[in-house]
């Protein structure tokens, strides 16, 4: 690739960013440009993956070169494959069933056993583990797992009673609220970091564009929409006066 | 008086918008360069799992992540594969979502050559699969029955990096950089099922949610958000986009908070 | 045509739901064989799925061209965006990198449009979390009190400025950010996770029962 690309990269680049940032002023075309471009890119890269990391080594290579039953293994999912097609055919989508209910079943028989071993049994025994050497933890080590217990039991109290919460049990379902509460707050404090850090990646970019390296390719940019919408704004003044009068 | 300050709590949107661009802009142009001290416990084990691994081990790198989570988790990858190069570990790198290859690709391309690394002998580059939980559930029995080829369709089987390798008993441990739900599917696929070593790194919003994982030991170590990659970098004394990311955020996060408690004073004493 | 249109498609979320449930636990040459035919089946049927998704978004921007809908010029872009991507991958045969380590046009197309959309897209909900934090993030209760504690612990921590401040404030109790922030995420924010994460794994366990013994069937569509 040349550096001329390269260049031009840069200031493909560095528009696409500012035509989806200027949303932040208000709706405008470049936006809208810039959004089409965003889904069909999307698509394509997908497509593109899909195309030649598994139709290709997954599908048409066996299909050409397999044996015999390297060929049906690969021609009975895709039957089941193409079936999901039919949706779009009102008459005949039924016929999708057959690729849908595949994957529901398999799915479904996945989800199953991990569900169970990662998300159920180990956290249950993850919160009852400290307690089977509890005298030989420190106290603040006693104290945390008294806390995720307790913590813990509370929650589940909150969701599986939560029909009429009275009395004791509407205490215990409070506590599991506050510890919910902890568990929000302290996501929404990450999401504040995760989120500028999106933005302090963009932002990097774009100052890294505006060298003369890339000629300048962000200021340039910058200041040509910045004339846009100044542009547009006299064109609507102007046009409002005139139409007063 | 009130009725200023309640015009101020209905301010146009946009004058924030204007002060975040400038909290996080100025920054990059004229860093702080404050010094970061803290190490959370995770990233030191993660650290430690790596720094006490036997030179000429194996890891799996599963990296996940797209330009969607790039700028948090490109940093923590970058950290963990120069550390890997510097313990002469090799590294297998995986990966399972479309978007990542691009990224993958500028990740190998220069830091290899700084730690006199080749391809196919110290480091290489799988293909992309779909459907994790089937190549993960097949690893496990060989390798070579999902992945005979790497990205390039280059045999696998002859390069000097596979020999000996063939299921998970030969892989020291899986580090997973992920912006997606992938490390709940090694933890519990591989993790929890097979026993091997799963150590992660995942976006800010994501690392809350993995408390109980940790908890258990289901994750031996764990990287959050562009904090975690700052930290790694202060560990492995190289200082890269991580550090200077967090520094840029250093204005913008006291903004959040200072709005936060503006606007709630602004209710409380003029009701 | 009921055998057709219901029971086989039931059947086939029994059988293949049993089977593979039974596969995890099984230890077995056969189990493991069973889950090598079926995850390569699941590869090739959920690609087809990714081609249903397409037909239908390229079918909606075609309609909105052929009737002239308001603004259908834009759909033009959702086009022209996908060759953007699949011409240069054609033309690199799916390689984002040539022998010589220098990127062919599918890596140019990947690093210098794709990248950026994709990340600017993202890094634009940054301007969304302030805006929501300076409208409604209301301190009414001692409930969202808790949660702002959280959140500002965390907040305030992650940045070297805050580990200042809160040295300042704080340097008394010896406790550090870092000690902080990792025991508000280990031991009260996981016991509410934890909670979370029993009650879900519940809920998908049955949900999934329900599916394979075709209890559970909306998926299916009408009739």
């Amino acid at each position: 690739m040349s550096e001329g690309m390269i260049i031009f990269g840069a200031w493909v680049a560095a528009a696409l960013t500012l035509f989806l940032f200027s949303f932040l002023y208000k709706d405008n075309p470049f936006f809208k440009v810039a959004e089409h471009l965003f889904i069909g890119a999307g698509m394509g890269w997908y497509f593109q993956t899909v195309y030649y990391k598994i139709m290709v080594p997954k599908i048409l290579e066996p299909l050409n070169s397999g044996t015999g039953f390297e060929i049906a293994m690969v021609i009975i999912p895709s039957i089941l494959g193409l079936s999901l097609i039919t949706q779009f055919i009102p008459k005949i989508s039924w016929i999708s069933r057959y690729g849908f209910t595949f994957l529901m079943g398999y799915s479904a028989g996945m989800a199953i056993p991990v569900g169970l071993a990662t998300d159920f049994m180990n956290q249950v025994l993850g919160t009852i583990e400290p307690f089977a050497n509890f005298f030989s933890l420190s106290g603040f080590e006693m104290f945390n797992a008294l806390i995720i217990a307790i913590g813990t039991v509370c929650v589940l109290f909150y969701f599986f009673f939560s029909v009429e919460h009275k009395g004791v049990g509407k205490k215990v379902s409070n506590i599991g609220i506050y510890f919910l509460m902890v568990y929000f707050g302290a996501s929404f404090g990450n999401t504040v970091m995760a989120r500028f850090s999106l933005l302090y990646g963009r932002f990097d970019t774009l100052v890294n564009y505006s060298s003369a390296k890339y000629l300048y390719a962000t200021s340039w940019i910058a200041a040509g929409l910045t004339l846009f919408f100044v542009a547009e704004k006299l064109v609507k003044t102007l046009t409002k006066a005139e139409s007063a009068e | 008086m009130k009725e200023i300050m309640h015009k101020l709590l209905k301010i146009d949107r946009r004058y924030l918008f204007v002060l975040l661009t400038l909290s996080i802009l100025i920054p990059i142009i004229k860093p702080l360069g404050l010094p970061n001290k803290s190490i959370s416990k995770d990233v030191q084990n993660l650290y430690n799992f790596i720094d006490n691994l036997p030179a000429g081990s194996t890891i799996i790198c599963s990296l996940d992540y797209d330009p969607s989570t790039a700028p948090e988790l490109h940093p923590q990858a970058t950290a963990i594969v120069k550390h890997a190069f510097k313990k002469n570990i090799k590294v297998i790198v995986v990966t399972f979502i479309p978007g990542s290859t691009g990224l993958i690709d500028e990740l190998f391309e220069k830091i290899p050559q700084q730690y006199g690394k080749k391809y196919g002998e110290d480091y290489v580059i799988f293909p992309y699969m779909a459907n994790i939980v089937a190549v993960l559930t097949q690893m496990n029995s060989n390798i070579y029955s999902i992945y005979d080829k790497d990205k390039d369709g280059k045999d696998l089987k002859s390069m000097p990096i596979m020999k000996g390798i063939n299921n998970y008993k030969n892989i020291s441990g899986i580090v997973n950089i992920t912006g997606t739900a992938i490390l709940d599917i090694w933890v519990a696929y591989v993790g929890d099922k097979f026993g091997v070593p799963v150590l992660g790194g995942v976006t800010a919003i994501s690392q809350v949610g993995y408390g109980p994982y940790l908890q258990k030991g289901q994750i031996k170590g764990l990287l959050g958000g562009m904090k975690g990659a700052a930290e790694y970098e202060t560990l492995i004394n190289e200082p890269g986009k991580g550090t200077s990311g967090i520094d840029a955020l250093n204005v913008a996060h006291l903004l959040v908070l200072a709005l936060i408690i503006m606007s709630n004073l602004i209710l409380v004493i003029f009701k | 045509m009921k055998l057709f249109k219901k029971q086989i498609p039931l059947a086939i979320v029994f059988v293949f739901g049993l089977v593979t449930l039974a596969s995890y636990y099984v230890p077995h040459r056969t189990s493991e064989e069973y889950l090598d035919v079926m995850n390569s089946w699941e590869n090739i049927v959920s690609a087809f799925g990714f081609f249903l998704g397409l037909i239908s978004l390229f079918y909606a921007h075609y309609n909105k061209i052929k009737r002239k809908v308001d603004g259908w010029g834009y759909s033009l872009f959702v086009y022209i965006g996908f060759l953007l991507m699949v011409i240069p991958a054609v033309y690199s045969n799916g390689k984002q990198i040539n022998p010589d380590a220098s990127i062919t046009w599918l890596g140019w197309a990947y690093r210098y449009i794709y990248n950026p959309l994709q990340a600017t897209m993202f890094s634009i909900l940054a301007f969304y979390i302030i805006s929501t934090a300076y409208r409604s993030f209301r301190i009414k209760s001692l409930q969202a009190f808790v949660l702002f504690v959280a959140a500002f612990i965390l907040i305030l921590g992650r940045i070297p400025v805050g580990q200042m401040i809160w040295d300042q404030l704080f340097g008394f109790t010896k406790v550090t950010t870092g000690q902080a922030i990792d025991w508000v995420i280990g031991v009260p924010s996981t016991a509410g996770k934890r909670g979370i994460m029993i009650g879900v794994a519940i809920g998908a366990i049955v949900t999934s029962l329900k599916i394979i013994f075709g209890i559970e069937r909306q998926y299916m569509g009408k009739d």
